[in-house]
């Protein structure tokens, strides 16, 4: 559970800090608008920082009477306080001509407010140590953070790879993460080092410098222009500068440079006494500077972005952990009871869904089913048969509750013979898919009263179809008749649309036919998205692929199914008739606009949304297109688009394969092989490669272009998927 | 009966001369330059308002007040009172607030009838969350005397004063 530990712990202390972090954030927001609006007032004179002490005491004491102290602040301003007309005034100057540049900046009334209420919330010394401990904890937030990312990017090596995006809000929560993660640890620790130092936790150690008043010398006499320290220090290392109280010899001047402060005798020069500043006091200055950006313009930029980064962190965080899905298991049989029993190895709760309806319907096809995670493997008295469906996490690592899985096996040996089958959740977007999947399954084969009823079946990217197929394959092996019902597609899809029949393309002996719709009300999909058709009341539905040839007619492609309910039903749709379907955006299967070549696989009907995609590239960009189909007969019913596309340069090249027209088999698969010099090409020169038609194809054609990666390119697959450069939509 | 009206007015009207020309005249001003200087306390920087008290012992009006956030001024409780309750204008006579150890120089002028006539110059100092010191050094108004150094109760180490050049 060592991810739970961060994931909670990150989850816990930013419900508990939220607020105020909220609060500090967006006042912290505005407090970064102060050093830049102070910075940019006209008070900087050039070269002043290369004057020497000498030179500015005797330019300013020529322009006013009685001067009381010079300060140089962080902007770099030089002012004075003096006494004018008996009264005390303070302000900036130019150090050549003494002239007057300006009043001394005063804190606007808003920044006065927005401080009030970044310290303390107007609740003084409450609110201060609220604010610190909100500070404590975004420093464990943002640990605890650095720990959630590393393991999610498979290590601290890939931190910055790029991120697989599952969704808005976790994407953005990670890639923003990562960019105010400097700018936040350092307002964090500065921050709670400042409020240390408020509550002396952290002494605030002063200089007390001691003099000696009985060796105070009253000769020789020397001009002030001539101390060697205001000849030899120049103003950019000033920070104030105290005159003399008196004449009398006892009062002396009092200089605070950015690392030492002085004590000079007014009349000789001497050094009466001197101390660098501790280092507290220097760490101090530095948190100070650090925490408010104050002089610096790109610090406070910085710092303003990286505080404008908490709300949005805040708000996706709370998003990506509400949308988790939360399921609780239930059970009707415990675990003696149960014959199946169905295992779930999950780290955010998505798999443990598919488990859950699985586990449905083997209940209401009567049969005793207990589900549990796999950390519960133990004794199973009745069990005859074991599934286990777990997701892998990180690089290849089990995921949150299989994290005993292996041990477990090892500890509990079973009583009685048992079949099992292991089906994996991943992502080929991650490297190691379904690794421990596989790792589960090798455990569960050595034990020596088990069977295995099938290789691991491998689920991409939490495709219902896939895992239906599994269903299938399974529940044929073991004789019973499983239908899952597929999850209700929450977001992304258009209201229905009515769409009319204006043509329809056969080859019987094939049984795949082609579809040409037009748009009769609004929904103008783009070639790639899915048709949702729904073929009657209380039906599954069925998604086809969209090729859009242009504005108002879209094709679908098909491969009828003897008992298939939605294939019939279009089938039958005579000319002219209408029919209602709804258009689904399916972002991840749109033709690449950034590539200049891009390579099409396409096994059968799956050629479907490319006829599209073809047909508006008006651009002409290289295309590469590979097919693969039993045999040159079915190749009748896309043959004018092909050719027509090849004649019009829309289409580069048009390569097939053909199962069966020859005695031994080509493959898709095979195809690439034999051209694996374009491939690579297309691959290392951010080109794109898409793929549609079926899952088993898919497989095949993944594990051959894994291996040239491997081979060719020294990089994981992985990496060109997440990079968007290889695009699937397989069923 | 004539005569007594004549003269009633003319004194009244001589009189009403004298005061209107007397706030034409200025009064004559005498200004000191005073260190404050803080001691090695611990906590927030210290408030600190430098008053002019009467031969009564009340105050006269407000000669200086160290710190620039108004949040924290009620602290200072018994010219706060005295302060708000006249409406004085504090700010153009307001600077920042200076830490432990540190010092502070300022000006102050003062009407030259009110030297060597029983006044008073009063500090009083409070520091966030501790401690108020209604008086925590004051220094009387005699030109004899006013170069001495005084020594302060609470957050002030010592006062100096000098006449300005």
């Amino acid at each position: 559970m060592i991810v739970s530990v961060w994931r909670y712990s990150h989850l816990l202390f930013a419900i508990i800090s939220s607020i105020f972090l909220l609060i500090a954030s967006i006042t912290g927001v505005i407090l970064a608008v102060e050093p830049i609006s102070n910075k940019i007032e006209p008070y900087s004179v050039s070269g002043a920082d290369e004057l020497s002490l000498a030179e500015t005491l005797e330019n300013l004491n020529a322009k006013y009477e009685e001067i009381l102290a010079i300060s140089r602040d962080r902007n770099g301003f030089i002012s004075v306080t003096a006494i004018v007309d008996g009264k005390n005034e303070a302000f900036y100057i130019d150090p050549f001509t003494g002239e007057k540049l300006g009043a001394l900046l005063q804190k606007k009334p808003l920044f006065q407010f927005a401080t009030n209420l970044h310290r303390s919330l107007f609740l003084k010394s409450t609110g201060r140590f609220l604010i610190g401990l909100a500070s404590f904890l975004l420093v464990l937030i943002i640990i605890s953070g650095i720990v959630l990312i590393a393991k999610r990017q498979g290590g601290f090596k890939q931190f910055f790879a790029p991120v697989v995006r599952e969704n808005f809000s976790q994407y953005n929560h990670v890639v923003y993460a990562r960019f105010s993660l400097i700018p936040l640890l350092v307002l964090a620790i500065t921050g709670v080092y400042l409020s240390l130092l408020r509550f002396d936790v952290i002494p605030d150690t002063q200089v007390a410098l001691q003099v000696d008043f009985d060796s105070i010398q009253e000769e020789p006499f020397k001009e002030y222009t001539e101390f060697d320290l205001f000849k030899t220090t120049p103003l950019s290392e000033l920070r104030e500068l105290e005159y003399p109280f008196s004449e009398f010899v006892e009062d002396y001047y009092i200089i605070r440079l950015k690392n030492k402060e002085v004590y000079l005798n007014q009349v000789t020069g001497d050094v009466l006494a001197e101390e660098k500043y501790p280092t507290v006091q220097v760490m101090s200055s530095w948190a100070t500077v650090l925490h408010t950006g104050e002089g610096s313009i790109l610090w406070s930029i910085v710092l303003g972005l990286g505080s404008l980064a908490i709300p949005f962190l805040t708000v996706t965080g709370f998003i990506v952990y509400f949308k988790r899905p939360k399921t609780k298991i239930k059970n009707t049989y415990n675990k003696n009871e149960g014959t199946y029993i169905v295992l779930v190895g999950t780290e955010r709760g998505t798999t443990l869904q598919f488990a859950q309806e699985f586990h449905k319907q083997l209940l209401s096809a009567g049969k005793k089913s207990h589900l549990a995670l796999m950390n519960q493997y133990t004794h199973f008295k009745k069990m005859e048969h074991l599934i286990v469906i777990t997701a892998t996490y990180g690089q290849g690592e089990a995921p949150a509750s299989a994290e005993k899985f292996v041990q477990l096996v090892k500890k509990h040996p079973q009583k009685q013979a048992f079949d099992f089958c292991v089906v994996g959740f991943g992502s080929t977007a991650y490297p190691n898919f379904c690794q421990f999947a596989y790792e589960a399954y090798e455990v569960l084969g050595n034990l020596e009263n088990s069977a295995a009823l099938q290789d691991v079946f491998t689920v991409n990217d939490q495709s219902f179809e896939a895992f239906n197929n599994w269903s299938d394959a399974w529940s044929r092996k073991v004789g019973l008749n499983i239908l899952l019902e597929k999850p209700k597609l929450a977001a992304n899809s258009l209201p229905p649309s009515t769409f009319e029949v204006i043509n329809k393309a056969e080859i019987p002996e094939d049984d795949t036919f082609l579809l040409s719709l037009k748009n009769l009300n609004g929904s103008i999909p783009i070639s790639g998205d899915l048709l949702s058709v729904i073929p009657e009341e209380g039906a599954r539905e069925r998604l086809y692929s969209i090729g859009k040839l242009n504005a108002e007619t879209l094709l679908i492609s098909i491969r009828r199914h003897e008992q298939g309910l939605c294939s019939n039903y279009l089938h039958q749709l005579g000319q002219n008739e209408k029919l209602t379907a709804t258009v689904v955006d399916n972002r991840n299967f749109h033709f690449p606009k950034n590539a200049k070549k891009t390579i099409f696989i396409a096994t059968g009907t799956g050629i479907g949304p490319f006829l599209g995609m073809i047909e508006e590239n008006s651009h002409k960009k290289e295309i590469h297109m590979y097919w693969g189909a039993r045999t040159t007969n079915s190749f009748n019913l896309y043959k004018n688009y092909i050719d027509k596309a090849l004649q019009d340069g829309k289409l580069t090249n048009f390569k097939t394969a053909y199962s069966r027209n020859q005695p031994e088999k080509i493959y898709v698969q095979h195809l690439i092989k034999q051209d694996k010099e374009l491939f690579v090409e297309v691959l290392k020169k951010k080109g794109c490669i898409m793929i549609c038609g079926s899952i088993a194809m898919q497989k095949e054609v993944l594990q051959e272009l894994q291996q040239l990666c491997n081979e060719h390119l020294g990089k994981d697959l992985s990496h060109y998927q997440n990079r968007k450069q290889i695009k699937m939509d397989c069923y | 009966m004539k005569n007594s009206i004549i003269k009633t007015v003319g004194a009244l009207g001589l009189a009403c001369a004298l005061f209107i020309l007397s706030s034409f005249v200025k009064e004559p001003e005498v200004s000191y330059k005073c260190m404050i200087q803080m001691t090695n306390y611990t906590g927030e920087k210290a408030y600190v308002v430098v008053s002019l008290i009467n031969p009564d012992g009340t105050y006269e009006k407000t000669l200086y007040v160290q710190g620039d956030d108004k949040e924290w001024f009620p602290d200072l409780k018994n010219w706060w009172e005295f302060s708000d309750g006249t409406k004085e204008n504090v700010d153009a006579i307001s600077g920042a607030t200076i830490g432990n150890g540190e010092r502070n120089i300022i000006s102050l002028g003062f009407n030259a009838a009110h030297i060597d006539a029983g006044y008073k110059v009063r500090f009083e100092s409070a520091v966030e969350n501790q401690e108020y010191y209604a008086v925590d050094a004051e220094i009387p108004l005699n030109s004899a005397t006013i170069k001495e150094k005084v020594d302060g109760k609470g957050y002030i180490r010592y006062i100096r004063m000098v006449p300005n050049r």
